[in-house]
């Protein structure tokens, strides 16, 4: 199966530090891919890089087999990539219904009427058997961080992404609400899209996730099957950037 | 030689199965239905005129507007008008709903049961009052054309006697099918399933398991339940108790099973186990982390347990007469333990990795022998799995063969809480979806 997304040899630099060496990183459809690593291992500057956010010093892009070329957040906006950053990009002060069509309707050319902005709203957050929500027409302000989350990853579906990337959407959670959003994000995938999923509790990576991408001090130590690895062996591709024959040999990708 | 089936037989075996489509499906355009059926146009039309001349179906416009061309007409079920009765007798709940073609849950009436023996009486008592109440508000028009139960226990296939399960009451047999259809006498059969064999086959039908042919569903409902099935049906067994993968042995110097056996799966990773092991429930002693030399539980009844959970599933932790500190019972107070690990909690981090472990390795055993294409945790171990998913996966990575496990897929039930019931609902609806024209004649008359 080709990836929809992938990269190889990224570097970037912020001026003299280099955050990203050399990093390969592929993403499947129909798959969540986690994505781990310390803290300032790099992972949302990866995902910046992949978000258009940042321009990256070398390294190549394909989506769906072809090199593209992505220089603005609107550029894989265009491709059909969506990120949940960790500071959800939604307005307090507008509904649920408002939020899941801002800043999109000029975009692609289309003035949509209010009923049908709810209707499309209300079915997609139906496709995705969210229950949580009294109405639609609800402030975002009145929301918990579950439901927040929820709405946000709901906006990437409306919009037909192909590419979901959550960075660390379950941080700040209680337990009820992490399951919702695990179970959301394994419904996703199950719905062909390709998610990435960036977290540091081991359990929500194991309980969804089908490949695990490990960043090591900015260096892809390896990137496996959930299946086929144990949570010691991702703990030590964390800590020390390699385990047994995975990862690093000399600070470089075996 | 026997000759081919008639055209009367085909007729009600395409009624069946288009009745079957959007039942499980919802609504379904005559044009989606005639490229799923391969059947042509003309076909379609009949069929559907007589489900819906029959009251079973409704043709309607799509609401949907903005795309272009003519909208094909949709066929819809008749959820309000078409119903069938779900019971589910679980070891802390029963549960009464009534059920619309189509799967939509119409009303439904739940009392918290207190833990302890069951009687045959305390069961049927308050389900059957919860149908009549519940019969009494429908409209006239509305036809019923089934019921069943799903119970927490071995279940007769052939005369729907159940044995209590471990966690119910003495190990006896019970006319539970023939006592449901004496007292509601509403003139029909009620049906008995095992909870967890009829949660998967909800799953596999309405659930995340649409679509796979192998898949093994896992419940925990204080004692751990299953259900295999195996390219496309239901493993029952020789009598129907096939399936009980709690009582698979997992650890044989392990904690003793309510059933009198020794590490049984539920033993190792049942409600009581997980609760002991972090450390809440009073009197226990807490238990040793890892598959080493653990401490036997008390047997069941031996902890006073209150059910301690508000209607609003809020946590309400109370004071028992003696003054002590009456805990969580059921899925609350799992859910407190993942709670806790989450926060920091080393001894509900540990418990839950133990737990994690042997599940892993239960699971582990049943991918094995199955070869599933899908493994499904509900109940309490929707929150069980995903509060110790390392260690599952870990367990499985080592002990499980690579070829049976490569294409597996963990998930966790998509009916939640309601898998049971809506495995009930399923039962009862056999028989309409089967001979829809011949069952609505029995239910009317
Ligand atoms: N805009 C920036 N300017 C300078 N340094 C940055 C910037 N963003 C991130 N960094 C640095 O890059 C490294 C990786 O950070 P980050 O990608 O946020 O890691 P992670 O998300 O894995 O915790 C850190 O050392 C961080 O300080
Ligand atoms: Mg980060």
């Amino acid at each position: 199966m080709t990836p929809v997304l992938e990269l190889r040899g990224i570097d970037k630099s912020f001026g003299p530090v280099q955050v990203l060496h050399d990093v390969d990183f592929s993403v499947h459809p129909g798959e969540v891919t986690a994505l781990v690593g310390d803290n300032g291992a790099g992972k949302s500057t990866l995902v910046k890089c992949i978000g258009g956010i940042h321009a990256v010093d070398s390294g190549e892009y394909f989506f769906d087999g072809k090199t593209v070329q992505i220089n603005s957040p609107r550029d894989a906006a265009e491709l059909g990539i969506e990120i949940v950053y960790q500071d959800l990009a939604l307005c307090d002060n507008l509904d649920i219904v408002q939020n899941m069509f801002l800043g999109r309707e000029h975009r692609r050319g289309i003035v949509l009427d209010e009923d049908t902005m709810e209707e499309m709203a209300a079915r997609t957050l139906e496709s995705l058997s969210v229950r949580t929500v009294k109405s639609i027409r609800q402030h975002v302000s009145s929301l918990s961080g579950g439901q927040r989350q929820t709405v946000a990853i709901a906006k990437a579906v409306l919009w037909n992404s192909k590419v979901v990337i959550l960075d660390e959407p379950t941080a700040a959670l209680g337990v009820a609400q992490t399951a919702q959003v695990l179970e959301l994000v394994r419904r996703l995938a199950d719905q062909g899209l390709a998610v990435v999923l960036i977290s540091h509790n081991m359990n929500d990576v194991f309980a969804v996730s089908d490949r695990i991408a490990a960043l090591y001090l900015g260096r892809m130590a390896a990137q496996v099957r959930t299946s086929d690895v144990t949570h010691a062996q991702v703990v030590e591709l964390i800590t020390s950037g390699r385990s047994g024959d995975l990862g690093l040999t000399n600070g470089v990708s075996a | 030689m026997r000759a081919g089936p008639s055209q009367e037989e085909i007729r009600r075996h395409n009624l069946g199965a288009l009745l079957r489509h959007v039942h499980l499906g919802g609504p379904t355009s005559r044009a989606e239905l005639t490229s799923r059926m391969g059947l042509n146009r003309s076909t379609i039309m009949a069929l559907t005129a007589d489900l819906t001349a029959a009251g079973l179906v409704r043709e309607e416009l799509p609401r949907e507007t903005g795309r272009a061309g003519r909208p094909s007409l949709v066929v819809r079920p008749e959820s309000a008008r078409v119903y069938v009765f779900a019971f589910d007798v679980g070891v802390d709940r029963l549960v009464a709903a009534r059920v619309g073609l189509g799967g939509a849950i119409l009303d439904r009436r739940e009392t918290v049961r207190r833990r302890g023996p069951f009687s045959l009486e305390e069961i049927v008592g308050p389900l059957a009052g919860f149908a009549r109440q519940m019969r009494r508000k429908t409209r006239p028009d509305t036809v019923c054309v089934g019921a069943a139960a799903a119970f927490s226990g071995g279940v007769n296939r052939g005369n729907g006697v159940v044995r209590f399960g471990p966690n119910m009451g003495p190990a006896e047999d019970v006319p539970f099918a023939e006592e449901m259809t004496r007292r509601l006498a509403f003139g029909m059969p009620v049906k008995v399933g095992n909870d967890a064999n009829l949660a998967a086959l909800a799953e596999h039908s309405r659930g995340v398991g649409v679509g796979c042919r192998d898949l093994i569903y896992l419940h925990g409902d204080v004692g751990v339940g299953g259900g295999i099935i195996v390219n496309g049906q239901l493993l029952g067994g020789h009598a129907g108790f096939g399936g009980e993968i709690g009582h698979m042995v997992v650890n044989p110097k392990g904690r003793l099973c309510g059933c009198g056996s020794l590490g049984c799966l539920e033993a190792e990773v049942g409600e009581r186990t997980l609760l002991e092991a972090a450390g809440r429930v009073p009197g226990a002693v807490s238990v040793a982390t890892g598959p080493g030399a653990v401490p036997v539980a008390a047997g069941p009844g031996a902890v006073s347990i209150a059910a301690g959970s508000g209607a609003d599933g809020h946590e309400t932790p109370r004071s028992g007469a003696d003054g002590r500190r009456e805990r969580l019972i059921g899925r609350d107070a799992v859910r407190a333990v993942v709670d806790a690990a989450d926060r920091g909690d080393i001894v509900a981090q540990a418990a839950l990795s133990r737990v994690g472990d042997w599940l892993g390795l239960g699971v582990a055993n049943l991918v094995n022998v199955f070869n599933p294409e899908m493994v499904i945790f509900g109940g309490m171990l929707r929150e069980v799995y995903l509060g110790s998913a390392a260690q599952v996966r870990s367990r499985l990575a080592v002990d499980a063969l690579s070829a049976s496990r490569e294409g597996l897929r963990l998930r966790t039930s998509a009916l939640g809480d309601d898998a049971t019931l809506m495995g009930a609902a399923e039962l009862a609806f056999a028989p309409v979806l089967a001979d829809p024209l011949e069952a609505l004649a029995r239910a009317g008359s």
